[in-house]
């Protein structure tokens, strides 16, 4: 089962994602923000990463920056997920490593659409 | 010629109307961004809560009709292609309601944001009250005229700092005003 690294501060989304990706067949693992996304993408290697932006601490882009700067995720595919839609962040996130841009709120079939085109 | 007191008196006065001017535009700036942010969260609420409620009588609607094509099935014994390609049509349906709810579910991540942005703007609002109230109590009527301008000077430089961080609050990351599905873009 192909694995997925949700990082999100909302409790609620985290719900969403977990819920609309488990039933799309995927294994789902959560983290609260970047830091926390991080240490758990150390203690397992995901298929995929998506993250949202906007987070206390560590956001998502300092996030990809840190994933993209260790050997296993070089590869990885990386979503962001955010409510942020200017051109200028898109722009810092696909030079920080992003592999796409979604923008909140998702909607589970195209998320899953999305997601089956880069891992299957 | 106007004697030192008088000149120095009109500088006070002037001092007062720009601090004052000063407080009035900070003051209007953050009430202006808090009205405009809960326009918006009431927006999406109520969008939310169209969508949720649409959704909720949609899955029941097509889960009494599952029901019924059931009921067919076990009462005809005979589960056949068509019976099957029934329930899958329903299922799939099913599947449509329940994923436009988890849209409508993710307000409280949008929403909550913008209350959040609420809060620093009110914060904001109560600082530049607080410099006001801490400098200004120590504005006794026995002052002179040079003490009082030079007050005057600390507190609009206090409320000036307020106004320069307002930027930093002001940018709002949730432009949304529907609860519709956003893009997706892949680089």
């Amino acid at each position: 089962m192909k694995t997925i690294l949700a990082v999100d501060d909302s409790g609620s989304l985290r719900q969403m994602l977990s819920f609309s990706l488990k039933a799309a067949g995927y294994g789902v693992i959560e983290a609260v923000d970047g830091e926390d996304g991080l240490k758990k993408a150390k203690q397992q290697k995901v298929d995929l990463v998506l993250t949202d932006q906007n987070m206390p601490g560590m956001d998502g882009l300092t996030l990809i920056k840190a994933l993209r700067g260790m050997a296993n995720y070089k590869s990885v595919p990386i979503l962001m997920l955010t409510t942020e839609s200017g051109d200028d962040i898109k722009a810092m996130g696909r030079a920080a490593g992003a592999n796409g841009w979604l923008v909140k709120p998702f909607d589970p079939a195209r998320l899953t659409e999305v997601v089956k085109k880069l891992i299957g | 010629m106007r004697p030192p007191d008088s000149l120095s008196n009109d500088a006070t006065k002037a001092q007062l109307v720009r601090l004052l001017a000063g407080v009035s535009l900070h003051g209007d700036q953050h009430l202006a961004e808090v009205e405009r942010d809960l326009v918006q969260v009431d927006a999406l609420l109520n969008e939310a809560i169209k969508k949720l409620c649409a959704s909720f009588m949609a899955i029941h609607q097509t889960i009494g009709l599952q029901q019924e094509a059931l009921n067919g099935v076990l009462a005809s014994g005979v589960a056949g292609p068509e019976q099957a390609a029934r329930l899958e049509a329903l299922r799939d349906e099913i599947s449509q309601h329940v994923g436009a709810a988890v849209t409508g579910l993710q307000f409280q991540d949008m929403t909550s944001q913008l209350i959040g942005r609420m809060v620093q703007h009110l914060a904001g609002l109560r600082d530049v009250f607080g410099a006001l109230g801490a400098d200004g109590s120590t504005a006794l009527p026995e002052s002179g005229s040079e003490e009082m301008l030079a007050l005057l000077d600390s507190i609009s430089e206090r409320v000036g700092v307020h106004g320069t961080e307002l930027p930093r609050v002001t940018r709002s990351s949730v432009k949304q005003r529907h609860m519709e599905s956003g893009d997706i873009d892949l680089f």
